[in-house]
């Protein structure tokens, strides 16, 4: 296998060990895979046609400039203090077409997927799918990769009652 | 539905202390027609910013009830609003959301329109062989029946029976002044969409908006993560949002006004935890120092039937929309002033996605809990819902002092510690919600 060939498996690996952590409600090791100074961007549509671009401008759905705003939401789901999060949702992510968007390097894999996230709501006995695509920005650290950046972009972005992190 | 049907669901006697709503109010199917004839048809409704259309040929799409309607700036600068269907084979004409546009094009048969709402071009007319009867109608967009400005705020209604703008908001208008006087360029949506949608009925957001007695049980978690932040290193300190249990030691209070309209207030400890604090200074010498205290204060204002204009952390205008006496669509907009710093805009939107967003921290959790209300009222023994007596002892007919301080004519006024979380907020909008469907149920006008 070319080098390329294997950073691009490691990097969709450690996509599709975010899915796996998000479904199994393993939030410890999902937010581990997270750098401190990552950023994490849900922008909102500012039309049917176009995206938010700056989140310090527009509208976003989640915008952390780093994890901690992440680590937030888990404390409020830890709480059991959250009816839209008591019973947890059960969700199952389908993560593909991952592609490199630039030439991947032994320090940086900057990465395109296509996601969908199917989400059984115990509470209404409803299901919904969200769907749509994510590019992440993926950096060598001492222990292995960390996101460092993740953009996901909500296709279907007219909610029903709720979104947290765990639905896309 | 007959009148005293109708009259069974609002259990409304104040000499007893005693106002109540019956479950069904919620839930019976055939209020979604009469609410919307009687009230969404015959009330104005907010369309637009005059801000989103400041230039001619600006356009919005909005809604009054289940009609679209195209909001334009026409060529002469006038705001006009005209029922988006196409004449010929009633198509929705305008899919856009806004944008600047000299002519609407239907995409079906090809009929256009200028921002006037005059029909310019009917498709191959002249070899249509058309009759003189078709030559003799109106081939022009529909005009709605009203169209009101108000501080930036463009209202419209279906129908030619309501009072003046000014009149139907009445003394509701000075807190909605606080909201739109912020800056001395006028108020803005902050582009992005926010809608969602949730199983319940329309009036659990009209409760919710200006209901102080659910924060600190619906918003515990809520609550939680912001006493986790509070040492300045844990969590989203970006947002840089309020200590929220600070707000249980303050005092606040209500009132209530004419065409169920309501607004709840609250002292708030930390002013400075608000993004206009920085322009504080300006706003004092531009407005003075009563109406700027009174904009660093907790406001939240029900516009009845289906406007909030909320500003208990960063300032909303939120919309709601019945699609079913079961189902409403919701429109969440970030209200900012013009001309905002960045980095107070971004400070203004981090506390707004904290929030408010269906995928913020408190929203989603108020949410849930109208689709369990919505789920409890089919339960056929619950008839009256005890949610609307809190307060009663406390409530002052007319202006109280405090009211007549701020040049204000209240129906009624109440002002209490915190703890009051008073329900009579509710009372207003359920008198008017049960006014207008008895006079249309009477074949009456609803302003005569």
């Amino acid at each position: 296998m070319s080098e390329a060939r294997a950073l691009l498996a490691a990097g969709e690996e450690l996509l599709q060990r975010e899915g796996v952590y998000l479904d199994e409600q393993r939030w410890d090791e999902w937010i581990a895979l997270f750098a401190l100074d990552c950023e994490y961007w849900v922008p909102t549509w500012t039309s049917d046609r176009a995206l938010a671009t700056d989140p310090q401008r527009e509208m976003s759905h989640i915008y952390y400039a780093n994890r901690q705003g992440l680590e937030d939401r888990i404390v409020r789901i830890r709480s059991g203090l959250s009816p839209a999060s008591t019973p947890m949702p059960r969700t199952a992510h389908l993560v593909t077409a991952v592609l490199a968007l630039e030439a991947p390097t032994p320090e940086r894999l900057n990465l395109r997927s296509t996601w969908s996230s199917h989400v059984f709501f115990p509470r209404r006995r409803t299901s919904h799918t969200f769907f749509g695509y994510a590019h992440y920005e993926i950096a060598r650290r001492e222990n292995g990769w960390l996101i460092q950046r993740k953009k996901v972009v909500l296709q279907n972005d007219y909610i029903p009652s709720m979104l947290d992190f765990y639905c896309i | 539905m007959d009148v005293n049907q109708l009259k069974s669901y609002i259990d409304d006697r104040p000499e007893n202390g005693a106002f109540r709503v019956h479950r069904a109010v919620f839930s019976d199917p055939e209020l979604f027609e009469m609410e919307q004839r009687y009230i969404f048809e015959r009330t104005w409704q907010f369309l637009a910013l005059e801000s989103e259309i400041a230039h001619p040929n600006d356009f919005v799409t909005a809604w009054i009830g289940r009609t679209s309607v195209l909001v334009t700036r026409d060529l002469e600068g006038e705001v006009r609003a005209f029922v988006n269907v196409c004449r010929h084979k009633g198509a929705a004409l305008c899919r856009g959301e806004r944008g600047n546009a000299k002519y609407h094009v239907c995409a079906y048969h090809g009929w256009a329109y200028d921002t006037g709402g005059r029909n310019v071009y009917i498709k191959d007319g002249k070899q249509g062989c058309y009759a003189p009867a078709f030559d003799a109608e109106d081939h022009d967009l529909l005009p709605i029946a009203r169209v009101g400005r108000y501080k930036g705020l463009v209202f419209g209604s279906l129908s030619a029976a309501v009072p003046p703008l000014e009149d139907f908001l009445g003394e509701i208008r000075f807190f909605i002044d606080l909201a739109m006087e912020q800056s001395p360029q006028g108020m803005e949506f902050i582009p992005g969409r926010a809608n969602y949608f949730y199983r319940g009925n329309w009036k659990l957001q009209m409760d919710n908006g200006v209901d102080f007695y659910h924060l600190t049980s619906t918003h515990k978690s809520f609550l939680t993560v912001q006493e986790r932040r509070r040492d300045g290193t844990a969590g989203n300190q970006d947002a840089r949002q309020f200590d929220w249990s600070k707000r249980l030691s303050q005092d606040g209070g209500m009132f209530q006004f004419c065409h169920g309209h309501t607004v709840g207030w609250l002292n708030l400890a930390e002013v400075e935890k608000r993004p206009i604090y920085p322009s504080i200074g300006d706003i004092r010498k531009r407005v003075g120092d009563l109406r700027a205290d009174w904009m660093l204060k907790l406001r939240n204002l029900v516009l009845f039937p289906n406007v909030q204009i909320a500003d208990s952390t960063s300032l909303i205008l939120r919309t709601f929309r019945p699609l079913a006496v079961d189902r409403t669509e919701m429109q969440l907009r970030c209200l900012a002033p013009i001309g905002e710093p960045p980095e107070q805009r971004a400070w203004r939107l981090r506390q707004f996605e904290d929030f408010f967003n269906a995928s913020g921290l408190a929203t989603p959790d108020d949410t849930v809990l109208y689709e369990d209300c919505q789920a409890g009222y089919a339960a056929r023994p619950l008839q009256w819902l005890q949610g609307y007596a809190r307060g009663l002892t406390t409530l002052e007919p007319g202006a109280s002092a405090l009211a007549r301080s701020l040049g204000i004519n209240p129906v009624s006024s109440l002002q209490g510690s915190y703890y009051v979380q008073n329900e009579a907020i509710f009372h207003p909008m359920y008198r008017e919600w049960a006014r207008l469907l008895e006079c249309g149920l009477c074949g009456k006008e609803s302003y005569p």
